[in-house]
């Protein structure tokens, strides 16, 4: 598969009162036609980025290719091929989706019939058609998402860089912004996608990296991602009990605690002893943010 | 051929929804203008009602200018627009001729309007109507000069701080300096008029309506004012605005 971006160790130290090392020599690659998550807390390093990915941001070190074209010597030639939704991205009140999408696309270069269909296509592939001609004040904050998120899509760029694009969205907004992107990877664009959400993570990716101060710990598809940890099962566990970390690691999240387990029959072990002890228990397969806490570093962990 | 382009797109698209969504916008920018004239016509002398319309045409393309360069700025910034601009294929130059050109479609009603009066109540020609809309152009591009430059050295305050500052200096700009009335007013200090965008514009407009007899040499050292301190502005604002981080 062709590589759509590259970053070749990439460093980037901000000066402001102290220093402040936000990209540690990040190395990674984005296939051609892939949705690429870049997972982690707040402050990891994530929009730092996508910025320099996005020419917005210079690198201290190293550089990225998207393309083929280096972000530091060729900007000019990177910008014809990617898009972008910043994070916390707002909307002038007397603009409506249409404008963002069909001026957007003018940009680019485009004619305006051309500019037209593009921003119609760019429109529909966010439900947002029908509303084309509602200025962003009366829509809601999900119909304003996807409305910047048509902007990006109108201009019809191989690689759409969107960071925390669902963000103070409701479920539902967030999963109609889901689809979207999908339908996109599915008509061959590339996506990198910023996200401190496991869900969305675990719902829009093909491949995730999970990026913590400024170091990429982990990078893979789901199922390599969750082959990281031993533990293959948690159990929840409500109540007091006694001696379970005879039975795994555990995690205390207030009267609850979560006990992560290699196999099937040590969860069932566990259950059987919750129920027998009239505690309530459930068990399930790990999950991606079960991985996420044990690579970042979990809270009020108790190894056996 | 794209910069060009580029820039009457980013110029539409900052103005035409105004222009459609909020055409009231058009009445405010002409009333903000027409203000001091109203006061004129109650207590000053009919005469200075030419003063007062010339005043008026120079406020309304100076008042939008600096505004257009504070304000718009700050608010794409705020919005982010700005980045999502930044990473595509478009000029910085587009973008900053753009924002100032916005609101100058914005105030094209009120600027004719206060034309056709002036020339109406004080026969002018075409000669004179030319040297006007230059006059009017460089005025234009000196206050939006002004405006990139706070907004580009203010570059973390707050929108509402750089808001502040834009409604000020439009105003101190405007109404303090001889901009609605003549400088000979001041006596010996005339010649601060020539060191203000503003009233330097309007001194000059004065001059081609023949209501300022300045000499020839004067004529050329007021442009010469204009544009040097256009250009230095705008030299300033290059050395410092960063279109890309590092």
């Amino acid at each position: 598969m062709t590589e759509a971006v590259k970053s070749l160790n990439l460093v980037r130290v901000y000066q402001s009162k102290e220093k402040v090392e936000a990209l540690k020599g990040v190395n990674l690659s984005i296939d051609k036609g892939e949705l690429f998550t870049l997972l982690g807390p707040n402050g990891a390093g994530k929009t730092t980025f996508l910025r320099i990915i996005s020419t917005q941001l210079m690198p201290t070190k190293g550089d990225a290719m998207v393309f083929g074209y280096s972000v530091l010597t060729q900007p000019k030639e990177v910008r014809k091929h990617i898009a972008v939704v910043p994070q916390d991205v707002a909307t002038y009140g007397n603009y409506t989706p249409w404008d963002y999408a069909y001026y957007f696309a003018r940009l680019r270069g485009m004619p305006s019939q051309t500019a037209r269909q593009a921003a119609e296509k760019a429109l529909k592939s966010v439900d947002l058609f029908q509303l084309k001609n509602r200025t962003c004040s009366t829509l809601s904050g999900g119909e304003k998402k996807r409305g910047i998120i048509a902007s990006a899509l109108a201009s019809e760029a191989d690689v759409l860089m969107l960071d925390e694009p669902t963000s103070g969205l409701d479920a539902v907004a967030r999963r109609g912004v889901w689809s979207a992107l999908r339908s996109l990877v599915e008509a061959g664009k590339t996506i990198l996608l910023t996200t401190h959400m496991m869900e969305e993570a675990e719902m829009v990716s093909d491949r995730l990296a999970i990026i913590n101060k400024g170091d990429v710990i982990a990078e893979g598809r789901l199922d390599e991602i969750k082959r990281l940890v031993n533990e293959k099962y948690r159990v929840i566990v409500s109540g007091h009990f006694d001696k379970l970390s005879d039975y795994g690691e555990v995690t205390k999240i207030g009267d609850r605690q979560i006990v992560y387990v290699k196999t099937e029959n040590e969860a069932l072990e566990l259950l059987k002893t919750s129920l027998k002890l009239k505690l309530r228990a459930e068990a399930s397969p790990i999950t991606l943010e079960d991985v996420f806490v044990k690579l970042v570093g979990g809270i009020n962990n108790e190894s056996h | 051929m794209k910069v060009i382009k580029d820039t009457l797109i980013i110029a539409w698209m900052k103005s035409y929804p105004d222009l459609k969504r909020n055409p009231l916008l058009l009445i405010v920018i002409a009333v903000i203008s027409a203000i001091p004239l109203f006061f004129m016509a109650i207590f000053a002398s009919e005469g200075m009602l030419i003063h007062g319309l010339i005043g008026a045409m120079v406020s309304t393309i100076s008042f939008i200018g600096v505004a257009s360069g504070i304000q718009d700025v700050s608010w794409d910034r705020y919005v982010k627009i700005r980045e999502m601009i930044v990473a595509m294929p478009v000029h910085p130059v587009s973008y900053a001729v753009g924002v100032a050109l916005a609101p100058l479609f914005l105030s094209l009603p009120s600027l004719v309007f206060f034309g056709v009066v002036a020339s109406a109540w004080h026969f002018v020609d075409v000669p004179t109507v030319a040297w006007t809309i230059l006059t009017l152009v460089m005025a234009w591009a000196a206050m939006s000069a002004i405006g990139f430059i706070i907004s580009t050295y203010l570059y973390k305050a707050s929108t509402y701080l750089l808001n502040n500052i834009s409604n000020l200096l439009g105003l101190g700009l405007i109404f303090i300096p001889p901009v609605y009335y003549t400088e000979t007013m001041l006596g010996g200090l005339s010649w601060v008029s020539m060191i203000i965008p503003t009233s330097n514009a309007a001194g000059l407009i004065r001059y081609y309506f023949g209501l300022l007899p300045l000499t020839r040499e004067a004529v050329v050292v007021r442009w010469l004012i204009l544009i040097v301190t256009t250009v230095v502005f705008i030299v300033l604002t290059s050395v410092k605005a960063k279109w890309r981080e590092t």
